[in-house]
C-alpha cells in the first residue's frame, strides 16, 4: 500500500514466478513448505545445487567413521544438534522449552565474559567457549543442560484487554566444568527462520549506513553493527544473527557448523575459528564438511525465497496503514534497497535499543546488551502454518504477535504505546495485516 | 529499566535456587540416562525426547544416530558401544543381531500390542525385538500429468509397466536406497519371482532410476514424472507439507515393521525398559501421528480417534495386503539389489528399445513371435528355486551400483544379452 509504483513492479515480478511453473501448484508457496521454496530463476545446475544443499541442510551428521554416510561424519565432539533442520524446523523458527522439565533443543545459549576479544567480538569463557553445547558424542560429556523457568507478568491494553506475558529465566544444570563465574553474560537465542537471506545479503553496506544516518520518527536511531569478517580479516557491517553479529551468509553458516554441530569447514578451520568456537579449534585443521557440500549448503540457504504475501482485504489494508502510522515502519521498513531490487522484508537490518526487559546484557561486537537487529517480518503470517509452536522475539518468549509487540520498549516505546492504545478493531486490523506477510 | 547485567546475575541465581528447591524424588529412577541407537530423523527423535523426558524427568535420553550398517558395527563391537536400546527402521539388522544374542527378550502385553497386522506377523515370535511402527509400500502420484495425458489412476503395480507411462515413472535403485530392496521384495513375493522381474523390467523401460532417496519424489512433485514407487511415509510427509501428491497402495502391498529392542549388556537396564515401555505405550504410539513424523502405530488402540484420512493398517481391506513373509525380504535384499543392477540399472537404455519394440509389435497384433519375445525379454538369470534357496541367497553381499562386476554378474549379463538380442530380432522383422 505504501510501496512506490516501482517497488510494486519489482516485487510482483519476483513473486509471480516464485511458484515453479512445472508443477502448477499455486497453493504450495504458502503451505507448510512455504519457507523451503527456491527463488525464481533458480534453474538447471543452480537448481540442482539448491537441491543438493537442501539435502545437506537436512542431513543428520554423525561422529564417524561411517560405512553408510561417510560424507556426513565429523559431528562434535560437542554439539547442540546434528542437523541444521533440527533447529530451523521446516526452515522456520525453533521452539523454546515449554516446561522447566523440558530441555532447550532449538535454542542456543551464547556465553561470554565482559570485554572483547582481539577481533572486537565477545570474549569466550575459557572452558565453555561462546555457547553451551548441550549434547556430545558418546564418550564426551555435554557442557550442560539448559531449560527455561517462565515468569509470568501481565499488561492491560487501552481498551481494558488483559494480556499475559512471560519471560524466561535460564536454568542451567549438569555443568561439565563447574559453575559459571558471577560476571558471565548469557544470551538465549531461538533459531530464526532462514529464508530470504540471500536477498538481504544484497543490501549494501552503504545502504545500511545511509539508513542508520537518516532522521527517523519518534527519535528512533538504528546502528550498523561492525563485525569481524574472517575471510577479509577486517571489520565489516554485520547483518546476520539476532544482533547482526555475522557479516556474510557464508561465515554465518560456517559458524553454525562449527558452533552448533562441531563441524569444521575449509572456511573455518581449527586455527581460524572465530571468537571462541572452542570446539571448532579443537577439531583441528582438516575440514569435516566437503567443500562442495559447504558450497551447496550456502547456495541453498541463499537461494531460499521469502513466501509471497497473501492478498490484503479491506481490514488488512487498514492494518497496513496503521503499521506505518503508529511508527512500526521506522524499523520494520516496508522497502529495502538491494542491488537494484526493492525488498518488502520489513526490516532495516539495524540495531535498536529495545529496552531493559528484552536486554540480554551481552554485547556482541558493537551491539550493546540492549540492542537487537530488527527482524524481517516477511513470512511471519505463515508461522502457524510452518511450525507447531509460534515463538517470537529473540528468546521465543512471545506466544503471539500481540505479546511480541507489547515487549517492545526503548526506541520502540512510542510505537508500542500507540499500539497498546489502539481500539480492538484497529489492533485486529494490524494483526490481520501481519497475517498476510 | 535497571542495569541489564544485574538482571542476568539475578537470573542465574534464581535458577540455582529453583533447582535446589526441586522436591527430592523427581530423579528416583535408578538410571539417570538411557542411550538409544537410532536412524530415525531428528525431527522425530526430538518429539520423543521431549515427550519421554516429560514423562520421566529423571532420565536423560541420549541419542546415537547411525544408519543400518554403522549400527550393525556398533552393536557387534566390544561393549556394544554403550548402547541400551536399538530403535530403528533398519529392520534387517534385528533378526541377525537377535540370533547373535545381542538382545534381551521384552515383556509385552499381546492384548495391547498384538505383534501382527491381519494375517501378517510383524514381531519376533521369541519377543527378542518388537515392532514399533509399520510402513507400507505404495505409489506417490502427481495427478496433473496423469490428467494432462488422460491416463487413469493406476491401481496395480503392473499399470506402471504399460506404454502409457513412458517416461512417467520413478523407480528407486535398491542398492542405493535403503528401503527399496524390501519394496521390490513385496512386489516379487506377491507376483512370484519370475513374473515379478519381467514386470519390473518392462516398468524400467518407462522409468527414471533414483540413486538417492532425495531423487524419488522430486520429479513427481515437479510434474516431470507421474508416479514413484516408494515407502509411504515419504509422500505422507510431503503431502503434509502441502506438496501436490497423492499416495495410493496398489494391489497388493505389505506393511513392514521397524523395531525396538533392549541390548542384553545395556549399561542402564532399568531406563532401557522404561524407554521401550514408553515407545510401545498408547501415548508413545500416538506421537507417531504428529505431522512431522507421520508413521503408522502398531497398537490398534492408537487409531481410536484418528480422522478419516488416516489409513488404519489394522482395517485395510483384506485384498490389499497378503501374508508377506518378513524373513525373506531382508535375507534376499542383496540378491535383489545385485540382480536389479545387472538386469535393470546397467541396461536401462537397451530395455527401453527392447520393450518399445515389443509393445509396438504387439500393437499390430499379438503373435507367437511377440509372445516369445516377451518371454525372452522378461527372463531373469536367477530361477524361482534359487530365489528361495538359503544357500544361494546368503552368498550375496550388499554391493553398490558402481561396484566392479563379479564373474557371476558378467555371466548374468551375457545371458541377458543373448536372450534380449533374440527377443529384439523376433519383433524387428
Ligand atoms: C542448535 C540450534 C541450531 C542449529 C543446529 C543451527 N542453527 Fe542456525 N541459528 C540458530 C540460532 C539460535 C541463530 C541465531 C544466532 C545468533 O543470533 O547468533 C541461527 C542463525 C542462523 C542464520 C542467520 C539467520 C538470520 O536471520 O540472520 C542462518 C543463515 C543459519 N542459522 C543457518 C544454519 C545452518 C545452515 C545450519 C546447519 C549448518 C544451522 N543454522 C544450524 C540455531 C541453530
Ligand atoms: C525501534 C525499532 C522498532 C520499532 C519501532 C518496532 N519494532 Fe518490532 N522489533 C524490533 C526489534 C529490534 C525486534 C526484535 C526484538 C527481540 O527479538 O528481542 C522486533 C520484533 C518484532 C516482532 C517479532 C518478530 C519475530 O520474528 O519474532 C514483531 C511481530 C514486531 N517486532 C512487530 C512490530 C510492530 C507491529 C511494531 C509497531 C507497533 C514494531 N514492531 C515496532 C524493532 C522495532
Amino acid at each position: 500500500m505504501h510501496l512506490s509504483a516501482r517497488a510494486c513492479a519489482v516485487l510482483l515480478s519476483l513473486w509471480s514466478s516464485s511458484v515453479r511453473a512445472a508443477d502448477g501448484t499455486v497453493t504450495l508457496a504458502t503451505g507448510p513448505a512455504a519457507y523451503q521454496q527456491p527463488l525464481p530463476g533458480l534453474t538447471g545446475g543452480d537448481f540442482e545445487t539448491f537441491r543438493e544443499g537442501a539435502g545437506v541442510f537436512r542431513a543428520a551428521w554423525l561422529k564417524g567413521p561411517s560405512i553408510d554416510t561417510p560424507r556426513f561424519t565429523g559431528l562434535g565432539p560437542l554439539f547442540n544438534r546434528r542437523s541444521c533442520v533440527a533447529c530451523h524446523i521446516g526452515n522456520g523458527r525453533g521452539e523454546p522449552p515449554a516446561e522447566t522439565s523440558d530441555q532447550t533443543r532449538s535454542l542456543l545459549i551464547r556465553l561470554s565474559l565482559p570485554g572483547a576479544d582481539a577481533t572486537g567480538g565477545p570474549r569466550a569463557h575459557p572452558a565453555y567457549g561462546d555457547q553451551i553445547q548441550t549434547d556430545a558424542v558418546i564418550g564426551a560429556k555435554p557442557e550442560g543442560r539448559v531449560s527455561f523457568h517462565w515468569v509470568e507478568t501481565g499488561v492491560t491494553l487501552g481498551d481494558g484487554t488483559a494480556v499475559l506475558l512471560r519471560r524466561p529465566e535460564i536454568v542451567l544444570r549438569d555443568l561439565a566444568h563447574g559453575p559459571l563465574p558471577a560476571e558471565i553474560q548469557m544470551s538465549a537465542r531461538i533459531s530464526p527462520a532462514v529464508f530470504g537471506l540471500g536477498l538481504l545479503e544484497g543490501v549494501s553496506g552503504e545502504t545500511l549506513t545511509k539508513m542508520a544516518r537518516e532522521k527517523k520518527a519518534d527519535e528512533v536511531r538504528g546502528r550498523v553493527n561492525m563485525v569481524w569478517d574472517v575471510g577479509r580479516k577486517q571489520a565489516v557491517p554485520g547483518r546476520f544473527g539476532l544482533k547482526a553479529n555475522q557479516p556474510t551468509l557464508r561465515q554465518q553458516i560456517a559458524a553454525a557448523l562449527a558452533g552448533d554441530m562441531g563441524i569444521t569447514s575449509s572456511f573455518l578451520l581449527g586455527d581460524e575459528c572465530p571468537a571462541a568456537a572452542k570446539d571448532c579449534r579443537e577439531a583441528g585443521s582438516t575440514p569435516e564438511i566437503a567443500d562442495a557440500d559447504f558450497e551447496a549448503l550456502v547456495r541453498y540457504v541463499a537461494g531460499l525465497a521469502p513466501p509471497p504475501p497473501r492478498p490484503r482485504d479491506a481490514v488488512a489494508a487498514v492494518g497496513a496503514k496503521t503499521f506505518a502510522d503508529i511508527g512500526c515502519a521506522a524499523c520494520h521498513r516496508e522497502t529495502l534497497e538491494a542491488q537494484g531490487t526493492v525488498l518488502a522484508a520489513y526490516t532495516d537490518l539495524l540495531l535498536h535499543d529495545m529496552g531493559g526487559d528484552l536486554a540480554d546484557g551481552r554485547p556482541d561486537f558493537l551491539a550493546s546488551g540492549r540492542e537487537w537487529r530488527t527482524p524481517p517480518l516477511w513470512g511471519i503470517g505463515l508461522v502457524g502454518t510452518v511450525n507447531d509452536t509460534a515463538a517470537f522475539l529473540h528468546d521465543g518468549r512471545a506466544r503471539t504477535l500481540t505479546e511480541a509487540i507489547l515487549w517492545h520498549d526503548g526506541e520502540a516505546k512510542p510505537a508500542r504505546d500507540r499500539f497498546a492504545r489502539l481500539s480492538k478493531e484497529t489492533r485486529d486490523a494490524l494483526l490481520a495485516f501481519l497475517g498476510t506477510l | 529499566m535497571g542495569n541489564p547485567m544485574n538482571r542476568v546475575h539475578a537470573l542465574a541465581l534464581a535458577s540455582a535456587l529453583f533447582f535446589a528447591g526441586l522436591p527430592a524424588g523427581t530423579a528416583q529412577a535408578a538410571d539417570s540416562e538411557v542411550v538409544v541407537l537410532t536412524s530415525y530423523p531428528e525431527e522425530m527423535t526430538t518429539r520423543y525426547e521431549e515427550a519421554f523426558e516429560r514423562a520421566h524427568p529423571g532420565i536423560d535420553l541420549r541419542i546415537v544416530w547411525q544408519q543400518g550398517r554403522d549400527a550393525m558395527a556398533t552393536l557387534r563391537a566390544e561393549g556394544r558401544g554403550g548402547i541400551d536400546v536399538y530403535w530403528s527402521p533398519a529392520a534387517f539388522n534385528f533378526p541377525t543381531l537377535a540370533d547373535e544374542g545381542v538382545f534381551l527378550p521384552l515383556a509385552v502385553n499381546r492384548a495391547e500390542v498384538p505383534g501382527k497386522i491381519g494375517v501378517q506377523p510383524i514381531s519376533d515370535a521369541a519377543r527378542r525385538y518388537e515392532a514399533f511402527e509399520v510402513a507400507g509400500y505404495g505409489l506417490a502420484i502427481n495427478e496433473k500429468p496423469l490428467a494432462d495425458k488422460h491416463i487413469p489412476m493406476p491401481s496395480r503395480w503392473d499399470d506402471l509397466a504399460k506404454p502409457a507411462f513412458d517416461g512417467l515413472v520413478v523407480m528407486p535403485v535398491p542398492s542405493e536406497v535403503g528401503f527399496a530392496p524390501s519394496l521390490y521384495d513385496v512386489i516379487l513375493q506377491d507376483k512370484g519371482w519370475s513374473a515379478g522381474w519381467a514386470m519390473l523390467s518392462e516398468m524400467a523401460a518407462n522409468a527414471s532410476l533414483a540413486q538417492r532417496g532425495g531423487q524419488i519424489l522430486g520429479p513427481v512433485i515437479d510434474g516431470k514424472a507421474a508416479a514413484a514407487l516408494t515407502i509411504d511415509f515419504m509422500p505422507r510427509n510431503a503431502i503434509a507439507e502441502g506438496q501436490p501428491l497423492t499416495l495410493i497402495y496398489p494391489a497388493r502391498t505389505a506393511f513392514l515393521p521397524a523395531y525396538v529392542a533392549i541390548v542384553a549388556s545395556a549399561p542402564h537396564p532399568t531406563a532401557a525398559k522404561v524407554f521401550t515401555d514408553y515407545v510401545l505405550s498408547s501415548a508413545g504410539q500416538k506421537l507417531l501421528f504428529r505431522r512431522e513424523i507421520n508413521r503408522y502405530p502398531i497398537r490398534p488402540d492408537a487409531y481410536d480417534d484418528v480422522d478419516g484420512k488416516t489409513v488404519n493398517p489394522f482395517a485395510v481391506s483384506p485384498g490389499a495386503t497378503y501374508a508377506y513373509d518378513l524373513s525373506m525380504g531382508p535375507a534376499r535384499g542383496p540378491l535383489i539389489s545385485t540382480l536389479f543392477n545387472v538386469a535393470i540399472t546397467a541396461r536401462q537404455d537397451k530395455l527401453r528399445t527392447l520393450w518399445r519394440a515389443i509393445q509396438a509389435a504387439e500393437a499390430k497384433g499379438v503373435s507367437p513371435a511377440t509372445k516369445e519375445a516377451r518371454a525372452l525379454a522378461g527372463w531373469v538369470p536367477v530361477p524361482d528355486n534359487d530365489a528361495v534357496a538359503a544357500k544361494v541367497i546368503m552368498s550375496f553381499r550388499p554391493a553398490k551400483a558402481d561396484a566392479a562386476p563379479t564373474a557371476q554378474m558378467k555371466a548374468w549379463a551375457d545371458a541377458l544379452d543373448e536372450r534380449q538380442a533374440r527377443a529384439l530380432a523376433l519383433v524387428s522383422k
